[in-house]
């Protein structure tokens, strides 16, 4: 009995891997990776919509070298072990390319397989040093990275804020940790470090670590880390009667950070690249993404730009050889929707200019 | 700074306490380990968020916030009192007489269920309530007490003497505690074990949706897996004060909040969850029976 049950589902397997491993060659894919469910979803979704703009608008004109271009989208939770299987899948599904991962934690990995793969990946927004440094010829990024970040900060705490006494703390992620750490070696001894540790990720309390920090009488504190904690923080900050300002990263500059937080994030100084909508560019980008998908996020122009810089250089190499796109990237400048893109021997851009931000009446201002 | 610590554990140790109760009053009287506990509490603080915000669109909240917070902790206890009965009937009272690995299962199956169902109907986000109390509360002994916590600590002790005072002086709580003796026997002599039960599951619910509430408005999100974590603490509580006690549960969710935050600031804020389960296995080793349980004897 066991058995006639058994011999259907069996050829129900097969006939599902044979599905799988039978694709049609005719089209192109490009992944995109990020976090699109759990506490950092948002951000992966807006990446995806990008990239699902430059895709689309490159089929409308007919696709790349005659062919239809195909996006695939994973979810990596903002998990290193499900950025790799992640990466391992986009690999199988034969992409050309990727535009992601979001998190550093999760593009770390996943780069090595997708070097070793002969696959193009351009992070729109990992920003620690080490993805650029293993010596992959085939990882780029089109954002910033954390040691000119942190020194950023840095400069503008020393320059403007005038501490005598500094508190840094971090969220233990290969991102949150890092930029915490650039910015303690770009502070050097001229002021004192009076507390440096990590929170717990998820953790809904953070009172104990605050008070711990109001304590130690800092004028200013640091977080290395992502919005949905920085808001908790700076909620909680305001209960334990810590009224010093917060100064953070990139992985902060969302709205969503604000709603979280209310008014407790005025004040919340944040390094970030410059304003994109002054950019004529960048309001025709802004414009066709609210009318597709609402407002863009942070990093969406970025995706956008990555995954323009894939398809051209496919248009221009007439190839889909990871090596020889990526030789193409190496040495071209692009005009992209935030600017022109070149990048450096290791695959960082050029220019990566950050500035400050802070939160004013619910919104990010830049500090002039 | 060891008082504002002080009472920052004591804060979330209220809400650990509180969530424990239902934990323990549970396995009290069906020898059951009810781990959709914890969803139950998810539930009542994403009923918080959302009687809040309809209070606030009929003007109720600016009109007074005292009048506003009691209808949302009424309102969210009467759903989560309703959910704890409906659990209740369909995943335990079927099997109530199977082995006893079949309602356990029959529990994990149901926290799963109503886990995924707040993330289909309320989303993957989390939600955010915007502060509603002032975060300058007074001070004491150079530490602030904020109005969130101080209605936490009121209201979670006025609630448990409340419950103490239920299940020692009234028949109901007599009822409870003969069927928690014997099931077999309370039967018997004309307690109708089926209701007592149901109003068991319902107090122990509405308690974890006092819990969720004060939550809400203690750190201001909610999100479809916080009943995780919360179960498993919670749980961790009412093992630590010796599971079937009600003081005990009410003792091990205090020391549970304390230790982690006096961890949290003079040992170190990554490793407060190990230490306090290390206290946890400890506290066992020397008490198996946690702290104020009583060592079961077998009935002959």
């Amino acid at each position: 009995m066991k058995k006639i049950i058994s011999i259907p589902i069996i050829v129900m397997f097969i006939m599902t891997a044979f599905a799988c491993t039978h694709q049609d060659d005719n089209v192109i894919r490009i992944g995109a990776a990020g976090p699109m469910t759990g506490d950092q979803s948002k951000m992966g979704v807006d990446l995806r919509n990008a990239v699902e703009l430059a895709v689309a608008e490159w089929n409308e004109k007919g696709g790349v070298l005659g062919k239809k271009i195909v996006l695939l989208a994973g979810d990596d939770q903002a998990d290193p072990k499900q950025a790799v299987s992640i990466a391992n899948k986009f690999i199988n599904q034969k992409a050309v390319a990727v535009v992601g991962h979001w998190n550093s934690s999760c593009s770390l990995p996943a780069s090595k397989y997708y070097d070793d793969a002969n696959i193009v990946m351009i992070s729109p927004a990992t920003t620690n040093p080490h993805l650029t440094l293993q010596g992959f010829k085939r990882v780029f990024r089109v954002c910033g990275t954390d040691d000119q970040q942190g020194r950023v900060a840095a400069d503008f705490v020393l320059s403007r804020l005038h501490p005598k006494r500094v508190a840094i703390i971090h969220d233990k992620t290969a991102y949150g940790q890092g930029l915490a750490d650039y910015f303690k070696k770009a502070l050097g001894d001229k002021v004192q470090v009076v507390y440096y540790g990590g929170i717990i990720q998820r953790d809904p309390d953070y009172k104990a670590v605050l008070s711990t920090i109001k304590e130690n009488n800092p004028d200013v504190y640091f977080f290395g880390g992502i919005y949905p904690e920085a808001g908790r923080l700076v909620r909680q900050a305001k209960e334990v009667d810590l009224n010093i300002p917060m100064i953070t990263g990139d992985g902060v500059f969302d709205p969503t950070f604000i709603s979280i937080a209310g008014k407790s994030a005025e004040g919340t100084y944040v390094t970030f690249g410059k304003e994109p909508a002054g950019l004529s560019t960048a309001k025709t980008f802004i414009e066709k993404y609210r009318a597709k998908y609402g407002d863009p996020g942070p990093y969406s122009i970025y995706a956008y730009d990555a995954a323009n810089i894939i398809l051209s250089s496919i248009a221009e190499t007439k190839s889909t050889d990871g090596g020889k796109i990526a030789e193409y990237i190496s040495k071209t400048t692009f005009h992209g929707a935030f600017g022109d893109i070149a990048f450096d021997k290791n695959g960082d851009v050029t220019k990566a200019p950050y500035v400050i931000w802070q939160v004013k009446d619910g919104k990010f201002v830049e500090v002039p | 700074m060891f008082v504002q610590q002080l009472i920052n554990g004591l804060a979330l140790g209220a809400v650990y306490a509180l969530i424990a109760l239902g934990y323990t009053m549970v396995y009290g009287i069906l020898q059951l380990i009810n781990f959709a506990h914890g969803e139950v509490y998810m539930l009542g603080a994403y009923l918080g968020i959302i009687v809040l915000g309809v209070l606030t669109y009929w003007g109720v909240t600016a009109y007074s916030l005292p009048v506003a917070l009691l209808i949302t902790v009424l309102v969210s206890m009467a759903f989560c009192a309703a959910y704890g009965a409906v659990i209740e009937r369909v995943a335990y009272r079927p099997i109530r007489n199977a082995s006893k690995l079949a309602p356990l299962i029959s529990a994990v199956g149901m926290s799963i269920i109503l886990q995924n169902f707040v993330m289909l109907s309320q989303g993957k986000e989390y939600k955010n309530l915007p502060p509603l109390l002032p975060s300058e509360g007074f001070s004491l002994f150079g530490a602030n007490v904020s109005p969130v916590q101080m209605f936490i600590l009121s209201a979670s002790i006025l609630i448990m003497v409340g419950l103490q005072f239920f299940v020692a002086k009234t028949r109901l709580g007599k009822a409870m505690r003969a069927t928690s003796q014997d099931r077999i026997m309370a039967g018997l002599v004309g307690i109708n074990i089926n209701q007592v039960i149901s109003i068991t599951f319902m107090i122990g619910s509405s308690l974890a949706a006092v819990a969720g509430v004060m939550v809400t408005l203690y750190y201001g999100v909610v999100h479809f897996f916080m009943g995780y974590l919360a179960g498993i603490k919670a749980f961790t509580a009412a093992v630590l004060g010796g599971i079937g006690s009600i003081p005990g549960a009410m003792l091990g969710g205090f020391m549970l909040g304390l230790i982690e935050n006096f961890c949290a600031s003079y040992i170190s804020s990554v490793y407060k969850d190990a230490f306090a389960f290390l206290v946890l296995i400890i506290t066992l080793i020397i008490r198996p029976a946690g702290l104020l349980g009583q060592k079961s004897v077998d009935k002959v």
